[in-house]
């Protein structure tokens, strides 16, 4: 007959759920009745009741009971003690100390990769708090509006102050913000003038959003017709003292303005930025008509602060309903939609927005090379520690054989790892101060952003460096929990063949990004000096802009004329090769096209060097009306004419005037290089200039500038002049590559230093391991040459490896993205591709030799006497 | 503070002392099950023996390995001084009453 057992699932299931609890006895009076019933009842029935008893004891007090005892007890693991951590930490310290080479290694890779996290994070944290100090902050709403023409859809920042007066007749909102952003005037004082910014607003403002005024009446002055509420900075900067309610500052077109009331200057992280609030009755009356107040609302802007119950979609559903009744006649379709105040600065980037803007994307394209530079470090300390297993496997097997449970291995580990990362902060957060000008330089919106250290942010780094931790130490501690005692205590640990495909990967992928880095730097230093070497088609050498800044062209030009260093002297409208304006011409056909244009003076071809391919030069004399042009070689391909001659004398439409080509130019840059040369033309109308350009000689600059200077002073004694040669302002233009060479520099060196430090990890341990075998070859006759290859090889293989695998990827990348930046760029060669190779092997070999060759030429004697 | 004893804490207290040496899991339960003709459940005799202990009326200790139940050992249960006390109170206090009622309780035996 069969001997019936009780059912196994729920005895597992029950020994499981009593975890460490001592419930034997309770097992065993179970089985005793299950035998009982098979003796008068089936088998099924026994085995039913043996389930129910079981449930029924897993949900009594009993077990409830032996489970917290067995928690509490002397020989319970679950228990988590302080003094457990104490040994925790103690123990880590100590095995730190041990293998001190080790742990530097470690906790300086760790600090490299957490560096551009910690960039990440201050910057994050610093952003999550604009705007939150407002005091009605979590009712304030901003309108936007989705406009429509044609087929042209755009999202705006801004919405029609027409808007208000409908809206102010809601319940759910309180009120209705009105801000002007269009404020921007120069203001007499002293030494010229300086420009203010600011905004017009309604007294409403200051209830609404929290500023602090610190003297004078803030509505008073909000009202009254040019009445202004100055900052503190500003205040500072026209009258040298905060003291200054009363006081009246003079715009440039001589309307006089008072200062009403004076305001503490506004927290760096506020969205509205201003020097300066300017009382609404200010602006001048509304002159344009009702449907052109719906359509022409470019610097307007609306915020609402809703009643404390107020809905946010209840309003935007009232908005639309206003939209939908106001644009049905009118040719442009717009609707509208709230956004809540903290959304504004760390939103998506509409059209005419105030204040810096902090997109997703951008966020998460920094997060991503954070977490690319990041865990590759992690990755390194996982491997070294795991292949250390075999120094630290007999510690453990002694561990595990007295006593010790999984998760005390577990979280030993976890601390020692924790230990080690905490360390790693303080080293990174050093790099973080060292680099964090330079980041902050690199922002395009640095004037808006304090990255010092607050609590807040500190709490962050702690948060992120026990994060990483966790994430280094993880697969080790399992992998040292789960090790048997037997095995560790014989020392037959898998640690070579765990895993052994995944790091390799893993070791080519850091190796892949290096290069990627290498390449990139090697690429952009060379089109940094592409670009500044270009031959642009025109003459840049020796040659001095100065702005005009208001001062008469012909004055200008009969004061330096005079200079014995100045050579000639001619006239532009913008600088050649940085900006350029456009207008729209038409031709005999009413074809209209746009062309990009200069303002000239006769002089200008000759000191920059363009040559003439047909026609000739403007004439000398000027007349009151502008006649001429000279156009470039791309117009003529524009308009289909086949050689310059054909085009002389041609007229063309522009601005409502017959202008005439004069003069056929050879093509030249007269754009960035960013963009292919297009369809241009020289005109010659002396109201537009703004730059003299001088042609010099001196070899002696200072004494040349000082000599300019002192002229300068007789035209415009209130400012100060503004000259710079031609040719540094051209190189100016690229600087943005010297910017992207120190950030790709800078990331490549990280990612650099994190994978050769994993190398040398690795490369140490093999030696260690291998130092038995290396001496007895050694012994056997080997060579140090061929130790070293033998203790390096494995290495090489994989950096070459990584190499074969980068190339077709970063070639790809470069095809893609790089005439995307620069139309006119360098294409890349097989040479920058072997000079990246060649520098990342000798960063390779640099690092192993030291140690492979310290290894091959130990006396073999030493090692091999303890045997 | 006199602690209070239930009536299914009674009944196991007494079955324990009823049964003496061999009083654990299995046969309090099948003591009391074929005394008082009602089925209980592990869950609760469990519980109210853990809640006994608690009380410090019963002490346990594990017994050797056995046989029939595939070596597990069993847990015996004793009656401690208190316990004793603790039924014994129980008892005089429903003597004094039997004596006082004014119904004849015993007749309807």
């Amino acid at each position: 007959m069969k001997q019936h057992q009780p059912p196994k699932l729920a005895r597992k299931f029950f020994a499981w759920y009593c975890g460490h609890a001592k419930v034997e006895d309770l097992i065993g009076d179970l089985d005793e009745w299950f035998y009982q019933n098979l003796k008068t009842k089936s088998p099924t029935k026994a085995k039913l009741i043996y389930w129910k008893q079981t449930i029924a004891l897993i949900f009594s007090y009993a077990i409830r009971k032996r489970k917290q005892r067995a928690a509490s007890g002397p020989y319970s693991s679950a228990s988590f003690s302080f003094d457990m951590l104490r040994n925790y930490i103690k123990v880590a310290v100590r095995n730190l100390y041990q293998y001190k080479y080790f742990a530097i290694l470690n906790a300086f890779g760790l600090a490299v990769g957490m560096t551009v996290s910690l960039l990440l994070i201050s910057l994050v944290s610093f952003v999550r708090t604009y705007d939150d100090f407002h005091t009605h902050g979590d009712h304030i709403y901003t309108i936007v509006s989705e406009r429509t023409e044609g087929v042209e859809e755009s999202i705006w920042a801004t919405a029609p102050f027409v808007l208000a007066e409908q809206l102010q007749e809601y319940l759910d909102v309180q009120e209705v913000v009105r801000i002007q952003a269009s404020f921007r005037e120069e203001i007499k004082h002293a030494q010229g003038t300086l420009s203010l910014q600011g905004y017009y607003v309604e007294p409403n403002f200051l209830k609404v959003f929290t500023y602090e005024v610190t003297q004078g009446n803030a509505t008073y002055a909000l009202t009254k017709p040019n009445s202004i509420i100055l900052t503190e900075s500003a205040a500072m900067k026209f009258f040298n003292s905060t003291e200054v309610l009363g006081k009246t500052l003079e715009l440039e077109q001589g309307d006089l303005m008072e200062v009403g009331a004076v305001m503490k200057d506004h927290p760096i992280n506020s969205h509205l930025k201003f020097d300066v609030l300017v009382s609404f009755s200010t602006l001048p009356p509304e002159q344009a008509s009702l449907s052109d107040q719906w359509i022409n609302y470019d610097r307007e802007y609306l915020y609402m602060l809703l009643a404390e119950n107020g809905s946010q979609k209840k309003v935007e559903e009232h908005l639309n309903k206003i939209a939908s009744d106001s644009y049905a006649t009118l040719p442009v379709k717009v609707s509208f939609a709230t956004k809540h105040l903290r959304e504004i600065a760390m939103g998506a980037d509409y059209r005419m927005a105030i204040g810096p803007k902090w997109e997703a994307s951008g966020m998460i394209v920094f997060g991503l090379i954070a977490l690319l530079i990041l865990l590759p470090a992690c990755f390194n300390y996982t491997n070294i520690s795991i292949a250390r297993a075999l120094k630290r496997a007999k510690e453990i097997g002694l561990r595990k054989t007295m006593g010790g449970q999984k998760n005390q291995i577990f979280l030993q580990f976890i601390t020692e790892t924790v230990v080690i990362t905490l360390v790693s902060l303080a080293g990174a957060m050093l790099i973080f101060f060292l680099i964090r000008p330079e980041f902050l330089n690199s922002l395009a919106a640095s004037s808006s952003i304090d990255l010092s250290l607050t609590i807040r942010m500190v709490l962050y780094f702690i948060l992120f460096a026990l994060g990483t931790g966790l994430v280094a130490g993880i697969l080790p501690a399992l992998y040292f929990g789960g090790l048997s005692p037997i095995q560790a205590l014989k020392n037959k640990t898998h640690a070579g063949t765990h895993g052994m495909r995944v790091r390799k990967v893993l070791t080519i992928f850091q190796f892949a990004l290096s290069f990627g880095f290498i390449l990139c730097l090697v690429v952009f230093s060379r089109q940094y000096q592409y670009s500044i070497n270009f031959d642009f088609g025109f003459n840049k050498e020796n040659i001095v802009d100065v702005k005009l800044q208001g001062v008469k062209a012909e004055l200008v030009k009969t004061e330096f004329s005079r200079l014995a260093s100045v050579q000639s002297v001619a006239m532009s409208s913008q600088l050649m090769g940085l900006s350029y304006s456009s207008t729209w011409v038409k031709n005999a056909d009413k074809d209209s096209a746009e062309v990009n244009q200069l303002f000239v003076d006769r002089n200008y071809l000759s000191m920059f060097n363009l040559t003439l391919l047909a026609g000739k030069n403007f004439p000398e004399e000027t007349w009151q009306r502008e006649r001429f042009i000279i156009v470039n070689e791309e117009f003529l391909k524009h308009y289909k004419i086949e050689t310059p001659a054909e085009a002389i004398g041609r007229t063309y439409l522009v601005e409502g005037s017959e202008l005439e080509v004069l003069g056929v130019v050879k093509n030249f840059h007269f754009a960035s290089l960013r963009y292919p040369i297009d369809k241009f033309f020289f005109r010659m109308n002396p109201e537009h200039f703004a730059f003299a350009h001088l042609k010099v000689s001196s070899a002696d600059t200072y004494s040349m500038f000082t000599e300019f200077e002192n002229h300068w002073k007789t035209l415009n004694p209130e400012q100060k002049l503004e000259a710079d040669f031609f040719e540094e302002e051209l190189n100016e233009g690229y600087s943005s590559y010297v910017v992207m060479i120190k950030i790709v520099g800078f990331l490549g060196l990280l990612a650099i230093t994190i994978s050769l430090l994993g190398m040398l990890g690795m490369v140490v341990y093999t030696s260690e391991t291998k130092a038995k075998e290396v001496s007895i070859r050694k012994v056997m006759g080997a060579t140090v040459y061929s130790l070293a290859l033998l203790l390096s090889k494995d290495y090489l293989k994989l950096m070459v490896w990584a190499i074969l695998f980068a190339v077709p990827i970063t070639t790809t990348i470069f095809y893609l993205l790089f005439p995307k930046i620069q139309y006119y760029s360098v294409s890349l060669t097989p040479w920058d591709i072997l000079v990246s190779a060649a520098i990342l092997l000798g960063l390779g070999i640099a690092t192993i030799a030291s140690q492979t060759y310290k290894t091959a030429t130990t006396n073999p004697a030493e090692i091999l006497k303890g045997e | 503070m006199k602690t209070y004893l239930g009536e299914f804490e009674e009944l196991v207290l007494l079955t324990i002392a009823t049964l003496g040496e061999d009083a654990y899991g299995v046969s309090i339960q099948q003591d009391i099950e074929t005394r008082c003709n009602r089925s209980i459940s592990i869950g609760a005799l469990h519980s109210t023996i853990t809640r006994l202990e608690e009380k410090g009326f019963l002490k346990s200790w594990l017994g050797g390995a056995t046989q029939e139940r595939g070596g597990r050992s069993k847990r015996f249960y004793e009656i401690t001084q208190a316990g004793k006390k603790a039924v014994a109170e129980s008892k005089s206090l429903r003597d004094n009453l039997w004596s006082l009622s004014k119904v004849n309780l015993s007749a309807s035996l």
